[in-house]
């Protein structure tokens, strides 16, 4: 009986040093940090850390006043979570470092595939962040454990674009840092192999559709140059276009719209581009980027990601961006696109008051700094919106930026979209080109399944929100 | 029946008791526990990330039942599964019965060749087919001459995932088969040829039903794995073009990590549970192997 009760007590003891194994690293490090902070503090003269440093107040309505000490000047250690950004964001922690060197902040970084999972369980337990990068479209499974920002609503909207669409019973959570939305790409060297010039730049989809014909080459029936490719972005290319035929995509009950007269017409023109057109096909290929990237392509809608994506992978293709062309050559249009927000950071209520307390002046810190917004907008292929960075040389001399710049002010942020509205418009797409599917028949099977998904979830589309909302 | 071995020393009991109490509790922990809390968790609406957790009773599995895209998606994975098994028995069999054959030479070197996909990751070979099927750029089309979009035409997108799968999973058949030719009792094989059996005859009357228990194994652990196969459609098509070819997993996988629909994942899981269990108890009936 003794040996069962001795070997019952060998296990438990071994999975317990087991756990505690993992544990006891964690707390370590944090030792280690805490005890390397405090020996720093130490060697510093307490009465001159109180004095006022003399810093220049940073922002415009909303400021941020560096020379005022953060949980009273005494150490404290924050978490960070980010999956990507992670230079700029290092930069960012910094330059708050070095204004307030109490405050220690731990950048970590964690692959895009994990975060969305590790984060909300992060955040409900007690090891969470206190800062944390966001992507809206996980908006569902992260504001039950968001703190709101402790500024100001009228401060922020005097500074930034759109902030009321991210209001919460009147409370921010996050907005925008910028926003990031659909451009035409073209192929300069086919541009120009086709007699084209700059008086050719496309201005409306009738416009594309000529240009297109014009850059596509065939051999015999074979396709050998698409003038037009969107073989993989059907569904990010659309989802938006219908904005330009005054239609939204959501109803006021909250209910998805897509088997409407417009959005039939705006896939309508996409299909026959391919079909009657002849520009392009849906066996050219399997990703529109790809080709463009190679030069099989001469004309993509893409957002602003794939602008890294061509200068990282595609080096030697020459290339020029415009802004998306309009269905109509009226001047008077409702919107261009949907934009998505690239949002900024995440306060986890979850954290010590002390920890919330400096998250909350780390964010202040973030949007009042004109150098992280536009380093940012830069990197991320965004339009700031903050206010006074529009004319920022750094953005009208970005080729992204520049071409939104003009009518920036008509996009429209549908709200925190679920997955289950491009994956479902995708399938839409495939059924469509691939499946001999009518377009009225697999738009309308999207919008069933997209609005059984929507019953389950807490989402309320905020194109109402939206300046010039009809 | 076996006789029990009695055990020798206390030694060997500390022994015995500590390993097995370390595999019940890894069980509990890790098999029974999580699969409790998703069959309760299927009778709910959940979500575990955003704290989401309300009695629905029976919705979930009425919701399963009455999708269209279930009843697709269990179509596609029977038929996915009946080939890839039949195949993979099929030339797992012939294969292993040709290197058994005393006319093959380098037999270790074939073993290599045919083992080497098997222990290849799935996620990489998915990739590089993927790759091979592109319609511009791909080897499928360039050695064959045709001009197909493999995995965006509804008529071949299942196929053209199907074969990969085959091609990546006949080896590991071929070495359990290899194994059991081995194994075989000799005499039964001299007795035949004595009596002037035929190869045929041999093979269809003494070799088929000693590797009976070969192939049950081959058959039962291929129905499971196929049955939850999602990873190459994950990379390959993504359940397209449309729906095309989505299997039962990967709307498992769609509806609990993309959609975070936990409740309704978990009710789709059991229904393959039972599934899983009806058809592998179906090859244990048809093959009609005893219990030792």
């Amino acid at each position: 009986m003794i040996k069962k009760i001795l070997s019952v007590l060998l296990i438990s003891a071994m999975l317990f040093s087991a756990v505690g194994c993992g544990k006891k690293e964690t707390s370590s490090k944090d030792n280690t940090n805490d005890s390397a902070k405090e020996t720093q503090m130490d060697t510093v003269d307490k009465k001159e850390e109180k004095e006022d440093k003399k810093l220049e107040v940073l922002g415009d309505t909303m400021k941020y006043d560096p020379n005022k000490e953060v949980n009273d000047g005494q150490p404290i250690t924050i978490d960070f979570w980010t999956w990507d950004f992670v230079d700029i964001y290092q930069n960012l922690i910094d330059q708050y470092q070095e204004i307030h060197p109490n405050v220690t902040i731990n950048l970590i970084e964690t692959p895009w595939s994990d975060y969305w999972t590790k984060l909300p369980l992060s955040l409900n337990s007690k090891d969470s962040p206190a800062v944390f990068a966001i992507h809206n479209s996980y908006h569902d499974n992260l504001i039950n454990y968001m703190a709101p920002y402790d500024i100001p609503l009228e401060e922020l909207e005097a500074d930034f674009l759109n902030v009321d669409s991210h209001l919460i019973d009147g409370n921010i959570y996050y907005m925008d840092y910028a926003m990031m939305t659909a451009n035409l790409y073209y192929n300069k060297d086919m541009w120009q192999a086709a007699g084209l010039t700059e008086a050719d730049f496309p201005k409306t989809w009738a416009d594309v559709a000529e240009v297109a014909k014009k850059l596509t080459i065939k051999e015999g029936d074979q396709l050998v140059q698409a003038g037009f490719n969107y073989n993989g972005t059907f569904n990010q290319m659309v989802l938006g276009l219908n904005y330009q035929l005054d239609q939204n995509l959501f109803n006021e009950d909250g209910t998805a719209t897509m088997n409407n007269e417009a959005m039939n017409k705006v896939v309508q023109y996409f299909v026959d581009l391919y079909r009657k057109d002849g520009v392009g096909s849906p066996d050219f290929g399997t990703s529109a980027g790809e080709s463009f990237g190679q030069g099989q392509s001469a004309m993509i809608v893409m957002w602003g990601y794939y602008y890294n994506q061509l200068i990282n992978d595609y080096p030697d293709v020459k290339f020029g961006i415009l802004e998306v062309p309009k269905f109509s050559e009226d001047e008077d249009i409702y919107a261009y696109n949907r934009y998505n927000g690239e949002s900024s950071l995440g306060i986890s209520k979850n954290v010590s008051a002390e920890a919330q307390a400096v998250a909350q002046d780390f964010v202040r810190f973030s949007l009042a700094n004109d150098e992280f917004l536009v380093n940012y907008s830069v990197r991320a292929n965004c339009f700031p919106t903050k206010l006074s960075l529009a004319n920022r040389p750094e953005i009208l001399e970005h080729p992204v930026l520049s071409a939104l710049a003009p009518n920036i002010d008509r996009y429209i942020w549908p709200g925190t979209m679920p997955s289950t509205v491009e994956d479902n418009m995708k399938i839409a797409g495939e059924n469509i080109l691939y499946n001999g599917m009518s377009v009225s028949d697999a738009l309308a099977q999207a919008e069933a399944t997209i609005n059984s998904d929507l019953s389950n979830i807490d989402f309320v589309p905020v194109e109402n929100m939206y300046k010039y909302a009809k | 029946m076996f006789k029990r071995k009695k055990l020798q020393s206390k030694s060997e009991v500390l022994l015995r008791n500590i390993v097995v109490t370390a595999i019940v509790i890894f069980n509990v922990c890790f098999v029974i526990l999580p699969i409790g809390i998703a069959f309760v968790g299927s009778f709910h609406q959940w979500n575990p990330l955003k704290g989401t957790y309300n009695f629905l009773g029976f919705e979930n599995y009425k919701n399963v039942f009455t999708n269209k895209l279930f009843w697709r998606s269990m179509g596609n994975t029977v038929i996915f599964t009946s080939f890839a098994v039949t195949f993979r028995v099929v030339l797992g069999l012939a294969i292993a019965s040709a290197l058994y054959s005393s006319l093959i030479k380098h037999k270790v070197f074939y073993r290599t060749i045919f083992y080497m996909p098997t222990v290849t990751p799935l996620i990489a070979v998915a990739f590089v087919w993927k790759i091979m099927y592109n319609p511009q750029i791909g080897l499928i089309n360039k050695l064959t001459g045709l001009n197909i979009n493999w995995l965006f035409d509804g008529r071949y997108a299942l196929a053209s995932v199907l074969l990969m799968t085959i091609w990546k999973d006949f080896g590991y058949a071929v070495v359990l088969f290899l194994a059991g030719l081995y194994s075989l009792p000799k005499d039964c094989f001299e007795a035949a040829k004595i009596d002037g059996a035929s190869s045929w005859q041999v093979f269809r009357f003494i070799t088929l039903p000693l590797l009976k228990q070969n192939t049950l194994f081959v058959v039962v652990t291929s129905i499971i794995t196929y049955m939850q196969s999602y990873v190459q459609i994950m990379v390959m098509t993504e359940g397209g073009p449309g729906t095309k070819t989505y299997l039962s997993t990967y709307l498992i996988y769609n509806e609990a990590f993309e959609k975070y629909n936990f409740g309704y994942a978990s009710a789709i899981s059991f229904t393959m549970f039972v599934i899983i269990a009806f058809f592998s108890a179906l090859s244990f009936r048809i093959t009609n192997v005893k219990e030792a």
